[in-house]
């Protein structure tokens, strides 16, 4: 049994390997990119909406709002990114219902580029708040005998963040799986749709757990001091 | 549990061409609709606002107009009361005077009618009254009654006191002209040879007399010489009889006078 959809290999050529991670990645892209096009192309700014906008503006505004709930000054500037992760997150989640679809969250490379870009993100957007200066005093906060565990803090917790989803995501296929050959007609319709409601929560948690740690790393020195975050959201 | 960094490297690049895609397609446009939607409900928000307050204050205006016509429209209706008691009153002043100025009119009509009628009726009885003299003196005495005038006023001739006759010979003296006698009947040639002699005999012995016939004399006779009169005369029993005559119609037009006001 395969559990990482990396080793499914699609096609090959000199050496290149497409996998169904990278494929139904696309294919999650492209969905949601000409869904929204689809939908923003035919916009209206008057008073009669269509309920697909009505949806997506709903969608946008939730995760601002959320944005703005965990505390950052300006969300639209935090909004493509997090809102990415959310939606790119929820998608692929949701689309396993499909039969023969692999979702490429259940790849640990999938979920450690995705970490990687958060890791990327945070000291971008701490960057881009605070300057370079106030970004690397923050490492020697309070004292600078803390820039050793600063260093593996920033590092853990990105590590944190990509095997939590792996683990998620890749446990509920395999779940899925061996319950297939256990039970087959019953529980993994019952796993199914547990899957859906998991693959929705570990998008947001995802989310809202990356938009934490850029906005406490953004934040001014006075507030750079509050407790971190409670990481333990599964 | 394996990570194969090549796909690591490619999903990170999908990811963040996912970025891009959907902050060209959906984020952006999403944003910038609602923005501009927000906008224009702003814009028409604190347009009707604006529009109501405008009408509120267009509300206020009319109210206070109307309040304002209110207190004005009492103010002309008691101006219009005031002009038509103000004109009633003229009116009634007016009427008053007029039917004063028409009463006094007809009242000096009402004088003149009583005064000629006083006078018709005065000379009327004068001479009624001569003629009936005249008859029955003829008839009873045997004389006429121009002779009886002429008797009588050669007697208050020469009764006539001592300074009246001076001043008459005096007037005699300066006149150029004839000593005029003035009688209201025709007298006799005997009756003028004796007054001619009388006047010769008391007055001034060469004076001309001159005989003339006057109406308004009735029944008497006067002498003038210059500006001397001597003159006896029966009209002052006319007047006599004029003045109970008044009397009589004064009082009869007084009773009617009386009655008129009453009536009205």
């Amino acid at each position: 049994m395969e559990i990482s959809p990396d080793a499914w290999v699609l096609y090959e050529w000199r050496g290149l390997r497409l996998n169904a991670t990278i494929a139904f990645t696309w294919v999650v892209m492209a969905l949601l990119v000409l869904g929204s096009w689809a939908i923003t192309a035919r916009l209206s700014e008057g008073e009669r909406v269509s309920r697909w906008q009505v949806a997506l503006e709903v969608i946008v505004t939730t995760i601002r709002d959320q944005i703005a709930e965990v505390g950052a000054d300006r969300p639209r500037r935090y909004l493509p990114f997090i809102g990415t992760l959310f939606l790119f997150i929820a998608t692929a989640n949701l689309l396993g219902i499909v039969p023969g679809y692999r979702p490429p969250t259940g790849s640990l490379s999938t979920t450690a580029a995705l970490a990687i870009c958060v890791l990327i993100a945070v000291p971008l957007f701490s960057i881009g708040a605070r300057g370079i200066a106030g970004y690397l005093r923050s490492y020697v906060q309070p004292t600078p005998l803390m820039l050793p565990f600063n260093l593996i803090g920033e590092i853990s917790r990105t590590i944190a963040l990509a095997v939590r989803l792996y683990g998620n995501v890749m446990s509920g296929t395999v779940i899925v799986g061996i319950l297939i050959s256990v039970a087959p007609f019953f529980f993994p319709v019952v796993m199914q749709v547990l899957g859906l409601l998991t693959g929705l929560i570990q998008a947001y948690i995802f989310a809202i757990l990356a938009m934490v740690y850029i906005g406490s790393a953004s934040r001014s020195r006075h507030r750079a001091d509050d407790p971190p975050p409670n990481e333990t959201g599964d | 549990m394996q990570i194969d960094w090549l796909t690591v490297a490619a999903q990170i690049v999908n990811f963040l061409v996912l970025v891009w895609l959907l902050q060209r397609f959906l984020y952006r446009p999403i944003t910038d609709a609602m923005a501009r939607r927000e906008e224009r409900i702003e814009t028409r928000l604190s347009e009707a606002k604006a529009a109501r307050a405008e009408v509120e204050a267009e509300a206020t205006r009319l109210r206070e107009k109307q309040q304002e016509l209110e207190a004005s429209r009492e103010e002309v209706l008691r101006a219009a009361r005031q002009e038509a008691s103000d004109l009633r009153t003229a009116l009634e002043d007016d009427l008053r005077k007029e039917m004063e100025a028409r009463r006094k009119t007809w009242e000096t009509h009402l004088e003149e009618e009583r005064d000629a009628f006083a006078a018709r009726l005065r000379q009327r009885a004068g001479h009624q009254v001569i003629d009936i003299v005249g008859r029955v003196l003829r008839d009873y005495a045997g004389s006429d009654l121009a002779g009886q005038v002429a008797a009588t006023f050669l007697q208050r001739l020469a009764d006539l006191d001592a300074e009246a006759r001076e001043k008459l010979s005096d007037a005699a003296r300066r006149a150029d002209g004839p000593a005029r006698v003035e009688s209201g009947v025709p007298l006799e040639p005997s009756a003028r040879s004796r007054i001619t002699r009388a006047v010769h005999e008391h007055i001034a012995p060469d004076i001309e007399v001159d005989y003339r016939e006057d109406d308004a004399l009735l029944l008497g006779v006067r002498l003038t010489i210059g500006e001397q009169t001597v003159e006896w005369s029966a009209t002052r029993f006319l007047g006599r009889l004029e003045t109970t005559l008044d009397e009589v119609i004064e009082g009869s037009s007084r009773r009617r006078s009386d009655r008129a006001p009453a009536k009205a």
